[in-house]
């Protein structure tokens, strides 16, 4: 029912989750080869690569947590949910959802390049393990600032009397 | 609290004091030599290559001994032992080791020789089990390999590539009719048939010609025994190779007590290898040596009266010029900020003419820290786990020791801001009253709950990023006011006070700005007015004097107009203190997510259950992530926005000769 809001809001809690969910899954991946790599030849770097390796994880969790606000806020959580919100209401909360999906996807994927570079940094520099870390940081600001724009805009829409 | 100051420090001696004046000053762990003294003529460097690879390679076999007996005798390691650190060393026990050392080196070259021999075994029976396989077709000889025939006949021990039958081969072989010709098939298979052919003396250039035409071949075995025997032969070496792993191994299991023996050999060691390196770097005649180097001020006079009374040796302390090369940096700082040396290091020792900022990183770091993992069971649960560990391991890794007070510190205002927030693991305590005890009790924030005024939160987390910029600025200023230099204060420091303060009050009179935001107070319009002409101010400030470095008036102006597009850089840098806001957001609201699906179970002794597993295995994970992220993200603030306006680093960390053990601490001795 293409007129009904609830399917429209629950199609962007679910779009949050996966691009989040996603980005997460490519960028703890391409970091998580590199990581291996260097624990071959070093096993003692092992828990300086793993926080590396983890950074692009917390896209998925920007992305979960915009989806769990969508789901509590509509109802379908908790089971209060108004199966006559309108399509203009179920579209808001769609794009509210998008700022974290498609961020949350293309910078998780980025980010797990950054840090894939920066394992290869740790391997060679060991001490510089600080300044390794703040590169995959610098990306994550940007999934940051859209989980943020997502949190205002669904909160926000919520109490829009649409 | 600072960096502290470098005296260079220059030591004249006897060249008969050299070697205990070296041991002192390694004891002592206060002075940094330099390499860089003259060798010509008169003075000449000590040749160190030999004994400190012959050290290297005392400290290398004792390493390797160790590791060896960490996998034939492993010590049973307790989770915490790691936080245990190295065990003190009594003075005059490394003395005593020297004593030893032959018997200690003798003892890791047979835990090497014993675990080479021990290999060697492994690697030897897999080869003779093939080489047993390999005899296998040829059991049915009863002749050695190398058996060429009696005293008139001639032998040919061989093989036909194929299955055959003896009728077969005969026939291929293609000889007159007055040879004579025994052919006895030893074994027969799909690959290979294996044949035993006797021949009269005199005929045995023909039928060797003739059996290699029909494609007969010499095996790859030889030997003087029968193959029974030669089976029977490397099953003995078998079943030796075999007693040799058992008796090995149970040999450098016999070690096992011997470790602390080899690691203080290691010790002993990379200690000698260390001072002689240091000897490398004196300059010497026969008679005296000179050693020149860097050490703080604190112990420098110290040291220099010990030299003088125990060596007799002349020293002198220089102030370094303070234009000359910079001396190595050496921080230290009281407990509170201590812990921010680590992080500092980790982003760059301050350079020439800056100062210390652990402190004024540490007062927002912690802060910082707490907004974004700002959850009081989490925030407690830190505490609890460092205070503990401090408490408990009073020996443990300095660095180590660093991080763990960095934490407890950031976990008391991770608990502050829990409360503030009111989010204790979560909201567990609303849903532990709703679920369990069926009241509809609510846990009241002690200030706001951040999900319900996100805009005013983010506004509240934008105004802390402004203070910690201009703290950041203020320490610029700092900086600038040290080293005199008032047009630099005015127009780098004073301008953008003035411009973004200007701004800022600007923006807080202007109600539509106000509407955006949605907070609840607008400032007169006197002040707004008054912001503006300030803002005003600062800009042709920026505008005028900061390209002021340029000599054509016109590159000048261009220079400061592109200062003045750095106004940008400061929005960026505000917004980027929303990141506060989000984590400080996602830690409570995965937390509601955990307690939510705990307690899905309802007041069942099954939900029970449930609620206890998901629970801990939930906020386990939570209190994980947003730990990391709340470290990496509060580096970042520091590092990218703080030191962005005053720090550039640059400094060589002090790095004194010193005895750099590694299983032992050496304790000083006066």
């Amino acid at each position: 029912m293409f007129t009904n809001g609830l399917s429209w809001a629950l199609l962007g809690a679910a779009l949050a989750a996966l691009g989040g969910g996603m980005g997460s899954a490519a960028g703890v991946g391409i970091a998580g080869q590199a990581a291996a790599g260097v624990v071959a030849e070093d096993p003692g770097k092992f828990g300086k690569v793993l926080i590396l390796q983890l950074l692009p994880g917390t896209q998925g969790i920007y992305g979960l947590l915009v989806a769990f606000i969508t789901l509590s806020s509509t109802g379908i959580l908790g089971g209060t949910a108004d199966v006559n919100m309108t399509m203009a209401k179920g579209l808001l909360y769609l794009a509210a959802c998008l700022p974290i999906a498609i961020v949350g996807y293309v910078s998780g994927k980025r980010q797990g390049e950054v840090s894939a570079a920066s394992i290869g940094l740790v391997a060679k520099r060991p001490d510089q393990s600080g300044k390794a870390i703040i590169f995959p940081a610098m990306v994550e600001t940007y999934a940051i600032l859209a989980l943020l724009v997502s949190i205002l805009a669904v909160t926000g829409a919520t109490a829009l009397p649409v | 609290m600072a960096v502290v100051s470098m005296m260079q420090i220059r030591i004249i001696a006897l060249t008969e004091y050299r070697k205990p004046l070296m041991e002192l000053l390694q004891r002592r762990g206060v002075v940094q030599l330099q390499n860089d003294l003259p060798h010509d003529d008169v003075f000449e460097r000590l040749d160190i290559t030999a004994p400190c690879a012959q050290f290297q390679r005392g400290a290398q076999a004792a390493e390797q001994a160790l590791e060896i007996l960490s996998r034939y005798a492993p010590q049973k390691a307790g989770p915490l032992d790691s936080l245990k650190g190295r065990a003190p060393l009594a003075p005059g026990q490394l003395e005593q080791c020297a004593a030893r050392r032959d018997e200690l080196s003798a003892q890791a070259a047979e835990i090497l020789q014993l675990e080479k021999q021990l290999c060697e075994a492994k690697a030897a029976i897999p080869k003779l089990q093939v080489q047993i396989g390999a005899l296998s077709p040829w059991m049915g000889l009863e002749v050695p390999f190398n058996f060429a025939g009696t005293a008139s006949t001639r032998a040919f021990i061989g093989s036909f590539s194929g299955d055959h039958t003896a009728d077969a081969l005969l026939q291929s072989i293609q000889l007159p009719a007055d040879v004579p010709l025994d052919l006895t098939i030893l074994s027969h298979s799909k690959e290979q048939t294996c044949v035993f052919v006797l021949c009269p003396k005199k005929n045995a250039a023909a039928v060797e010609n003739a059996l290699r035409h029909a494609g007969f071949s010499l095996p790859a075995l030889a030997g003087s025994l029968n193959p029974q025997q030669q089976k029977a032969a490397w099953e003995e070496e078998i079943r030796r190779c075999e007693a040799l792993i058992q008796k090995n191994t149970r040999l450098l299991a016999g070690f096992g007590p011997r470790r602390a023996d080899l690691e203080l050999l290691a010790d002993y060691y990379s200690v000698r290898r260390e001072k002689y390196l240091a000897m490398g770097k004196l300059a010497q005649t026969r008679h005296v040596f000179v050693a020149e180097g860097y050490a703080p001020a604190p112990d420098a006079a110290a040291l220099q009266n010990e030299l003088r009374e125990k060596f007799f040796a002349a020293v002198e302390l220089i102030r370094p010029d303070p234009k000359g090369e910079q001396p190595p940096v050496e921080l230290r700082n009281g407990g509170f900020s201590a812990p921010m040396e680590g992080v500092l290091a980790s982003y760059s020792f301050p350079g020439r003419g800056e100062f210390d900022p652990s402190f004024m990183m540490a007062l927002f770091y912690y802060f910082l820290f707490g907004m974004m993992l700002s959850d009081a069971g989490y925030g407690l649960l830190i505490v609890l786990v460092c205070g503990v560990l401090l408490a408990k391991f009073k020996n443990m890794d300095k660095g180590l020791k660093k991080s763990l007070t960095m934490f407890f510190f950031s976990g008391i205002s991770t608990v502050f801001w829990g409360i503030l927030y009111g989010s204790w693991f979560g909201d567990a305590p609303d849903v532990i009253a709703h679920t369990f005890l069926h009241s509809d009790f609510t846990l009241k924030p002690l200030w706001v709950n951040p999900i319900n005024c996100p805009m005013q939160m983010l506004m509240f987390c934008l105004l802390i990023g402004l203070i910690h910029l201009f703290a950041g600025l203020a320490c610029k200023a700092y900086l600038l006011i040290r080293q005199k230099d008032g047009m630099a204060l005015l127009a780098d420091v004073v301008s953008w006070y003035l411009l973004v303060g200007g701004l800022i009050l600007f923006a807080l009179a202007s109600p539509a700005f106000i509407k955006v935001v949605q907070l609840g107070f607008v400032l007169p319009a006197a002040v707004g007015a008054a912001g503006k002409w300030l803002a005003i101010a600062g800009a042709l400030l920026v505008l005028l004097f900061a390209g002021r470095e340029a000599k054509n008036p016109l590159m000048r102006l261009v220079k400061g107009l592109y200062a003045l597009y750095g106004s940008t850089s400061w929005l960026g840098d505000l917004l980027s203190y929303s990141r506060l806001l989000a984590l400080g957001l996602a830690t409570g609201v995965i937390g509601q997510v955990v307690n939510q699906m705990a307690s899905m179970g309802g007041d069942t002794p099954l939900g029970i259950v449930l609620f206890i597993v998901v629970f801990l295995v939930g906020h386990a994970l939570n209190i994980a992530i947003n730990l990391l992220g709340a470290y990496v993200h509060t580096n970042r603030l520091q590092f990218v926005e703080f030191f962005g306006k005053f720090y550039e680093g640059g400094g060589q960390p002090f790095e004194p000769l010193a005895a750099h053990t590694k299983y032992y601490q050496i304790s000083e001795v006066k």
